[in-house]
């Protein structure tokens, strides 16, 4: 688990992937070019990871690998067409899951939690299409809105960009159905990106996600909240209505400066133990923070699992 | 309005406006929303039933409002027990000064301030006085009070104007003046008590009710010395340098006494004449004065005369003689030789205000001219052909005015030239006898002054037909109108249906027909409607004399219109005696103001008349008596009532404050978190 934390936007080199930075861009993926673009920046600098496909060796051409890959100096100098292999190909694929249900619309500050979810969805699908991963998407809520099977054809980044910018935040949430779905259409190995505001029990979650883990799918959840959800500020006793539901609830100031923090975080954790019961990676995010965060915890779980 | 009226019963469904309003605002409760409140848990307190209750106290508010303000409109009344200043011994002496012109008579206002003081002394410690002047009008000089000296320092400072009092006119006006009071009146009416005051109906000085309460009247009249009052009633230039003035002799008895008399004219001293002047018992004697020397336009007369008499005042006249040039006015007659133009040019020539007759030729007239002249004279109108009549009446659309009378050629015609009456055809012949005047409309200037219309004879007339615009002022005994008036635009066509000749009518050897041509050619130039003379507080009618868009200055010189009144201003009160002087872009006008020439008749009411007028006031009030000078009350306290709408007013003020004061924290509430 990546924990919360402040970051000086200001001075940080990863000042572009601030989510109110990003909000003023119309393109997501431009929003997605610029996150990574940045990220990957800021990755030079750090011993520890590398992101340059490291040269392995060559191999000769065969019939069927792309002659794009032929090394025309070594064959200038031999005649001899070769191959050359990089470390960090492989041959996984990534498929983003975008839950949508109404609840992802909530945003106190510059930009909602779907927006947000957007963004990191599209940088994810970026990173991947610069490794040549296959890359696919499936929009959700108490439905499959949008499924896009993971591809590596040369256009599926801007289709995966296109399906999940077109989202909308609408109905409620129920895994049950759409990741039953998933399952029946997914069937090859690869990494699962669950990108949600998990409103919902751990063990639906558990439920529904742990056929994944089961079926060889290497799953990490994106927990999304907003500063004002996790700590929300009132002065005096508010009527709230629920986004997905409609129904509405007085609550008085004091609950909600004291037991309602107390109770989300009590929620996150049970979040956090539900992925670790399914061997899921787990990542909570502020959707104030910028999205580096998101896209460290991405690498690193890609690099474990690959 | 009773509670039970239906328009107040109708204004109460006005509250089911905020009912209706709130009902709607309970539904549109403002939320927020929310992405889950799967981890929140109801307030033990609920907000929105809360804040439902909140909106009942705005809605009450509201209610209340409108209750209020349909409650003001009936004009509820409480009734209290009478208290404060008055109390159940009290007596309140209304003490009513007259300060009218005669007062100046001797030493007749010191008298009624002393009179006044004796009033004042007599008044016990919960007694109330309040004073009163009474002349032209009645004033409030001090609002009740139990503070006698604050009076006395009034007192010190009155005197006498130059109004003349209405005793009737009093009467109503206290009933007004006097403020609301439980005590007793006592009216204390300290005046000379000339029977000139007196009101025309006997009833009218009766105040049987002021404001509620009965009122007891006590008489205090002032001593006059007995000596006849010499009055200087009038002032006529009769001749080019000849002035006559009245002298009349207010008392009862015929009276001889040497006078002299000085008389100004533009502040100049022209002429001192003494002698010895005779005039009977309330009767008018007249004095020459010759080699009078007037200005050009405008003259200010003042005459004085003396040795004055005690009420010296009304031994000075102030008069205004025009002496302009005389007025032009043309003559336009067929035949310039007749005796028909002879009577008109000698009746204008000779009238007060002069005027100079230019006699011409009707088929050499050029019509060009007709602008110089405010109006103009045709001998007979039949006379006029097509093209002069169609310039004739352009003439008098545009104000001018003609005087027209109707001859032979008028018979000829079909309809009268310029005014377009019918002419039902022939000459009217009456051989055997006259026609005679039925109807004389007496109110018009015109005839105002001129009688006799009855006893002309008149043989011949024009069968002319009034039409509907058509004024007929006199009307003969088969209905053809003698003298009828048209108004066309902003002018008059006057048509006197005779021919001035013997075999028409006698009216031109007829003393009347002098005092007729004046009148009509006054009437005809617009000059009637300028009194020279008025008497002390006549209002001077700026409108109609020209004067507007002008400004009007007072015998002391000083303006009294405003600039906005230069233009709107009706009428001026006349309140001082001199000269006024209204100038306008056509010139100055002096009017000259003198006192009322009933002031002047110091003949006093009888005694009897005084006592059987107290009497009234005492039986009619019905309750109190008066006992050796002090007032008895037997009257039963009854309850004041007390009106509540301004204290209505009050509350609603408040409420709206209220109102606005918590819709307003509603509004800032609705914000939810910050």
């Amino acid at each position: 688990m990546i924990e919360l934390g402040n970051t000086d936007n200001k001075n940080s080199p990863t000042r572009l992937l601030d989510p109110g930075v990003l909000s003023s861009l119309s393109n997501l993926e431009l929003v997605a070019k610029s996150v990574v673009e940045g990220f990957v920046l800021g990755l030079h600098r750090s011993p520890k990871y590398g992101f340059s496909q490291e040269f392995v060796e060559y191999r000769p051409y065969t019939e069927g690998d792309d002659p794009r890959h032929i090394d025309w100096n070594v064959y200038s100098r031999t005649d001899k067409t070769f191959i050359k292999l990089f470390k960090g190909e492989t041959n996984s694929h990534l498929m983003l899951l975008l839950d949508t249900s109404a609840s992802m619309g909530f945003g106190n500050g510059n930009i909602s939690k779907l927006k947000y979810g957007k963004y990191l969805a599209a940088s994810l699908a970026y990173l991947s299409s610069r490794q040549h991963d296959a890359i696919g998407a499936m929009v959700f809520n108490n439905e499959i809105i949008e499924f896009r099977p993971p591809t590596s054809r040369s256009g599926t980044l801007h289709s995966v960009i296109h399906l999940l910018d077109k989202a909308e935040a609408v109905q409620g949430t129920s895994l049950e159905k759409p990741f039953t779905r998933f399952r029946e259409h997914v069937k090859k190995r690869g990494l699962v990106a669950v990108i949600s505001d998990f409103y919902c029990r751990p063990e639906d979650l558990q439920e529904n996600v742990q056929p994944l883990s089961s079926h060889g799918q290497d799953v990490i959840l994106f927990h999304m909240l907003d500063p004002g959800e996790m700590s929300p500020q009132i002065k005096e006793s508010t009527l709230y209505e629920d986004m997905e539901t409609g129904e509405a609830i007085e609550v008085s100031p004091v609950f909600m400066k004291q037991d309602y923090p107390a109770r989300v975080k009590a929620h996150i954790a049970s979040i956090q133990k539900a992925a670790q019961g399914m061997n899921a990676d787990y990542v909570l995010l502020d959707t104030s923070q910028p999205l580096d965060r998101a896209l460290h915890a991405y690498l690193t779980f890609r690099e474990k699992r690959a | 309005m009773s509670l039970l009226s239906p328009l107040f019963l109708l204004g109460l469904m006005g509250i089911a406006l905020p009912i209706w309003l709130h009902r709607l605002q309970t539904h549109a409760t403002e939320r927020e929303k929310f992405s889950s409140i799967m981890f929140m848990e109801q307030s033990q307190q609920r907000i929105h039933i809360r804040r439902k209750l909140k909106y009942l106290v705005l809605m009450a508010l509201r209610i209340l409002f409108l209750l209020m303000l349909v409650l003001a409109f009936t004009r509820p009344v409480f009734f209290v027990a009478p208290q404060g200043l008055v109390s159940e011994n009290t007596t309140h002496h209304v003490i009513v000064m007259d300060t009218s012109f005669s007062m100046r008579e001797g030493n007749s206002f010191v008298q009624a301030q002393i009179e006044a003081e004796a009033i004042l002394a007599t008044m016990s410690p919960d007694d109330i006085a309040s004073l009163y002047i009474a002349s032209g009008s009645v004033e409030t000089i001090n609002p009740a009070t139990a503070d006698p000296a604050m009076i006395r320092a009034s007192l010190s400072n009155l005197e006498p104007d130059v109004g003349r009092l209405d005793i009737g006119a009093m009467i109503a006006s206290l009933d007004t003046l006097i403020e609301s009071s439980q005590a007793n009146f006592v009216i204390h009416f300290i005046s000379d008590y000339q029977q000139s005051a007196q009101a025309v109906r006997f009833a009218d000085m009766i105040p049987d009710v002021i404001n509620g309460r009965p009122v007891n009247l006590e008489i205090h009249q002032v001593k006059i010395d007995n000596v006849p009052n010499w009055t200087l009633a009038s002032i006529d230039v009769t001749g080019l340098q000849e002035i006559r003035v009245g002298v009349v002799n207010n008392s009862e008895d015929a009276q001889s006494a040497e006078k002299t008399f000085t008389l100004l004219v533009n502040d100049l001293e022209q002429q001192t004449l003494t002698q010895t002047v005779s005039v009977p018992a309330g009767g008018i004697a007249y004095i020459t004065i010759d080699n009078v020397v007037f200005e050009d336009g405008d003259n200010r007369l003042d005459i004085s005369m003396t040795p004055n008499d005690s009420l010296a005042d009304d031994d000075r006249r102030h008069g205004v003689f025009d002496n302009s040039p005389p007025a032009p006015v043309i003559l336009l007659s067929a035949d310039p030789d007749s005796l028909a133009s002879t009577y008109i040019s000698t009746a204008l020539e000779t009238a007060p205000r002069g005027y100079e007759v230019e006699l011409q030729n009707i088929n050499d007239f050029d019509p060009r001219i007709l602008e110089r002249y405010p109006w103009i004279i045709i001998d007979d109108i039949g006379s006029v052909n097509e093209i002069l009549a169609q310039e004739l009446r352009i003439y008098v659309d545009g104000g001018g005015a003609i005087l027209a009378l109707a001859g032979e050629r008028s018979a000829a015609q079909q309809t009268v030239p310029v005014g377009g009456q019918n002419i039902s055809g022939g000459l009217g012949y009456s051989r055997n006898t006259a026609y005679s005047v039925q109807r004389v409309n007496s109110s018009h200037p015109v005839l105002g002054r001129s009688v006799g219309w009855n006893n002309l004879n008149i043989s011949r007339v024009v069968p002319v037909e009034a039409g509907d615009n058509d004024n007929v002022l006199i009307s003969l005994s088969n209905d053809i109108p003698f003298l009828l008036e048209q108004t066309i635009g902003l002018g008059r066509f006057l048509l006197l249906n005779t021919q001035l000749d013997k075999n028409w009518s006698d009216l031109p050897v007829k003393p009347l027909f002098v005092g007729f041509m004046a009148e009509a050619a006054r009437h005809l130039s617009n000059e009637e409607q300028l009194v020279r003379e008025q008497i002390v507080n006549s209002f001077l009618q700026l409108g109609q004399n020209g004067g507007a868009s002008g400004q009007v200055y007072d015998p002391e010189g000083n303006r009294l219109l405003s600039l906005a009144d230069t233009t709107q201003a009706q009428n001026i009160l006349l309140d001082e005696t001199g000269f006024y002087r209204i100038s306008t872009l056509g010139g100055d006008v002096l009017v000259a103001v003198n006192p009322d020439p009933r002031e002047s008749n110091l003949i006093l009411m009888e005694a009897q008349a005084l006592q059987n007028w107290q009497n009234m006031v005492a039986n009619s009030a019905g309750a109190l008596m008066v006992v050796d000078g002090e007032a008895v009350s037997v009257v039963d306290e009854e309850p004041v009532a007390l009106e509540v709408w301004r204290v209505l007013l009050v509350l609603l003020a408040v409420i709206v404050l209220s109102e606005s004061l918590l819709g307003n924290r509603y509004l800032r509430f609705n914000t939810g978190s910050s």
